[in-house]
């Protein structure tokens, strides 16, 4: 039973540390721009077939693709910013987001173009191996999936936290005013901040390729996931997301173990309505605050 | 049909009636049509324009005027759907009878979303919204009383072809007529005015003395129960229905789609959007694949959305403007 | 702080600004700000103070007139691109990073020295260096702070990247009158270190008591203008009156 416990909990912690990489770019985005990227999921399933094509054609495996995504996903986030944001940004924001929806409707038609709605995995020499720590048995793909959300969970919060363009970005959310008077450009820095939330999006899509099988018109499942880690964890910080997304996993991985499969999404919706409830006013406040 | 839309005008009562009576020519017009038609096909297309001139008009009370974009219709009209179809499952009511119990069903459902959701603004709501319309689908999935996958089968109407065709194009029709004319007066109460002051800014609506969370419950309840009732009537029209298609979040996007692209905010944006809206999915039905069309259709929905304020209905107010001052404005 | 020297000249003329259009609330204001010295702006609420000073510092264009600093007309600068010209504002109101340290708010002030870290290490610890009481305070997030000493901050905050022209907001509000007294003091000294400042205030007495020269201002017009001794003769009280102080 103890082993049993000890394995749901392992288990919910790496589901945890790859959720909560689903939701940072979104929480970042929101935090900072102001901006519910409702395409996030979109970016994340791009990932996904980005980790794919690099394995099926080139056979690299998915490790290098995450690390690889980060750069690839950052140049289309500022692309996507130029070409579409800088206009969302100046509309009302219910057309921004209709806007945003249909962002995420072409993309995932797109993919279907691209790749069928199949279900795709990707299995690499680890895919199926397993670690035994005593009689604890942990599938290596979600230990390196989870260190790698890790990975970059710390480099987001050392890059916010101790660099000075990570410090003007958490500025601009904090006082926009103020930050365009010490000089910063925060239509440029903007950019920067979108392509950040996309490339973190790109090397979450990754991960979870790892882990779960996808297909582009799954993809919108991430986003209610996503969502779920930046409204348990607010837009408070990097780490408060990493907590949320470490509750999430767990609160899955315990309701999987205990309770019939599909009930883990009535679990977290219920979830979500609770903190919707207890938060009240709360989320409009909790928008001011910066990551 | 665009014809209609380019009388000359300007706000004096006589225009205004006018223009109304034009849209009173519109439907005596389908009513005629829908006695004397035999294009089965083209029956099915119009009701199926009607059902989703319905709902766009009940996502419009708050979508459209709130300013709350609710990214969950569906979730409404599934639960509509299939609370008429449980009834029928287990009580053999017919689906025309228990309309109103869906309606009723979905605008309880509509309440206790509301408790929570209602008090967050903006995009979040838009995403809960979609999120919820996921969690009941499980639940209809999961819960033994929906047969989860398996779906539920309802009896056909004991009518001849034709005659099932005409008789959901006139249940279509009457709804949407008797939903644009509650629109309609939404638009000139009161009650629109605090709708359109929660949409403007709300803390200041509030601040004036709109109870805003009351109006907004209100407001969602009535569009629930609305798409609830012809959730259940399509239940019936289709006799078959099962989680995945009922809960389509395709819906949910359309009738989103519909208002926006008519003009959400007025009670013409449906009656334009709609039609538009499926003519052109029908077209591009034809002509290129489905995944195709849709991406066509969202690349047109953006540029709609950060390019045309307002839709038909915006261009078309915007046009006025621009000619009225001719005519109202005295030399000085 | 090295003194300046060469501050440039700042010309508002026929700045006509506003919110919406066809409401300006600006309509025709003409001011001459001189080097070195401390110009007043006065005037009672809604003359559009605070509106001149946001065109100034171009987070509002002007929708005609002209914004000359040095020889350069800067009224369609975006409000980003001031501090590199050595002209910055501080709003009225808290304008801290409230979530940030102080540290870090100081060092932000420095953005246009980003490409110099050691030259911007330098300056933080010269802030530090000039206002002392803020060293202790280094490492606490600057809105945890107290009204005066997030002033401290901001002054700290916009003095670090050398301006040599200052838009200044109502500088004392919600001050107590000791902490509002250090601040004018300080803008003394800046003055003193041969920068131009541009100060808007509501407090007639305290501004008039520094500025060199005062310009009224009331519905989005300048009316009225006069050095010190004008204010403190004559034109004094009859601005006094007419503002209701």
């Amino acid at each position: 039973m103890l082993d049993r416990l000890a394995f749901i909990i392992t288990d919910g912690i790496l589901l945890g540390l790859i959720y909560a990489i689903a939701g940072l770019g979104l929480s970042l985005v929101l935090g900072i721009m102001g901006i519910v990227n409702v395409a996030h999921s979109a970016f994340i399933m791009l990932g996904s077939f980005f980790a794919f094509e690099l394995f099926r054609r080139l056979g690299l495996d998915p490790i290098i693709s995450f690390f690889l995504a980060m750069p690839v996903f950052f140049l289309l986030g500022t692309i996507v910013y130029r070409a579409l944001l800088t206009r969302i940004e100046r509309v009302s924001q219910s057309q921004g987001l209709v806007a945003m929806f249909g962002l995420m409707v072409l993309i995932e038609n797109l993919s279907t173009i691209a790749w069928t709605t199949d279900t795709r995995v990707i299995t690499a020499a680890y895919t199926n191996a397993s670690l035994v720590l005593g009689s604890l048995y942990i599938a290596q793909v979600k230990l390196i999936a989870g260190a790698l959300a890790l990975v970059l969970t710390l480099l987001f919060w050392a890059f916010l936290r101790f660099t000075l363009i990570g410090r003007a970005i958490r500025a601009m959310g904090q006082n926009r005013d103020a930050a365009l008077s010490v000089g910063i450009d925060v239509r440029r820095l903007s950019a920067v901040v979108f392509g950040l939330g996309i490339a973190c999006a790109g090397a979450a899509g990754v991960a979870l390729a790892m882990v779960f099988p996808f297909s582009p018109n799954t993809q919108i499942q991430w986003l209610a996931w996503a969502f779920l880690v930046v409204i348990l964890g607010g837009l408070g910080s990097v780490a408060n997301t990493l907590i949320a997304g470490l509750i999430i996993g767990l609160l899955q991985s315990l309701s999987t173990a205990f309770l019939p499969f599909d009930y883990v999404y009535l679990v977290l919706y219920v979830l979500l309505a609770v903190i919707l409830v207890l938060r009240r006013e709360g989320l409009t406040l909790v928008v001011k605050r910066a990551i | 049909m665009l014809s209609l839309f380019f009388l000359p005008s300007s706000d004096n009562g006589s225009t205004r009636l006018r223009r109304l009576l034009v849209w009173l020519a519109l439907s005596i017009a389908l009513i005629v049509y829908g006695v004397v038609g035999r294009q089965l096909f083209l029956l099915s297309t119009l009701s199926t324009v009607f059902l989703y001139v319905v709902l766009t008009q009940a996502w419009n009370i708050l979508g459209g005027y709130g300013g709350y974009l609710n990214f969950g219709m569906v979730t409404f009209f599934g639960v509509g759907a299939y609370t008429s179809a449980v009834l029928f499952q287990y009580f053999e009511l017919s689906p025309f009878l228990t309309a109103p119990v869906a309606g009723l069903a979905s605008a309880v459902l509509g309440v206790l979303i509301g408790i929570p959701t209602l008090r967050i603004r903006g995009a979040y709501f838009a995403l809960v919204t979609m999120i919820i319309t996921f969690a009941v689908q499980t639940l209809v999935l999961d819960m033994p009383v929906t047969q989860g996958a398996l779906g539920v089968y309802l009896q056909p109407v004991r009518l001849s072809p034709l005659g099932v065709e005409q008789l959901f194009y006139f249940l279509f029709l009457g709804c949407a007529v008797a939903v644009t004319a509650l629109v309609y007066a939404i638009e000139h109460s009161n009650f629109g005015w605090a709708l359109i002051a929660i949409r403007e800014d709300e803390d200041a609506a509030e601040i004036v003395g709109v109870r805003t969370v009351e109006v907004k419950w209100i407001a969602n309840a009535v569009a629930a129960f609305i798409a609830g009732v012809v959730g259940g009537l399509y239940a019936q029209r289709i006799m078959y229905i099962e989680p995945s298609g009922t809960f389509a979040f395709d819906i949910s996007l359309n009738v989103v789609l519909m208002a926006v692209v008519g003009g959400a905010g007025t009670w013409q944006g449906p009656l334009i959007g709609a039609p538009l809206v499926l003519l052109v999915a029908d077209m591009l039905r034809v002509t290129v694949t489905s995944e195709v069309n849709r991406a066509i259709f969202s690349v047109i929905v953006i540029l709609i959305a950060l390019f045309i304020p307002g839709g038909v209905m915006g261009v078309w107010t915007r046009w006025r403007r621009r000619h009225k001052p001719k005519t109202v404005e005295a030399p000085s | 702080m090295n003194a300046v020297s060469s501050a440039p000249i700042l010309k508002i003329a026929n700045v006509v600004a506003g919110y919406t259009a066809g409401h300006p609330v600006l309509r025709g204001v003409n001011l001459i700000a001189q080097p070195g010295h401390i110009t007043g702006v006065l005037g009672p609420n809604g003359a559009g103070k605070s509106t001149l000073l946001r065109a100034i510092a171009g987070f509002l264009q002007p929708s005609s007139g002209r914004i000359v600093l040095g020889d350069e007309d800067i009224a369609a600068l975006p409000p980003h691109r001031h501090m590199e010209r050595r002209i910055a504002l501080l709003p009225q109101g808290r304008s801290t990073f409230p979530e940030l340290t102080v540290a870090e708010n100081i060092e932000l002030g420095g953005w246009t020295m980003r490409g110099d870290r050691a030259r911007l290490r330098q300056a933080v610890e010269a802030m530090f260096a000039r206002y002392p009481h803020l060293r202790a305070l280094r490492d606490r997030p600057a809105g945890s702070l107290s009204g005066g000493q997030q002033r401290a901050v901001e002054i700290a905050r916009l003095v670090i990247g050398d301006p040599k022209v200052l838009l200044i907001d109502e500088p004392s509000v919600g001050l107590s009158p000791i902490v509002a007294a250090q601040v004018y003091r300080e803008l003394e000294a800046l003055k003193a270190e041969g920068r131009t400042i541009l100060l808007v205030d509501q407090d007639v007495r305290a501004a008039i008591k520094i500025a060199d020269y005062a310009y009224v201002l009331s519905s989005g017009r300048n009316d009225i203008e006069g050095d010190r001794s004008a204010f403190e003769g004559d034109l004094g009280v009859m601005v006094r009156r007419w503002l209701g102080v």
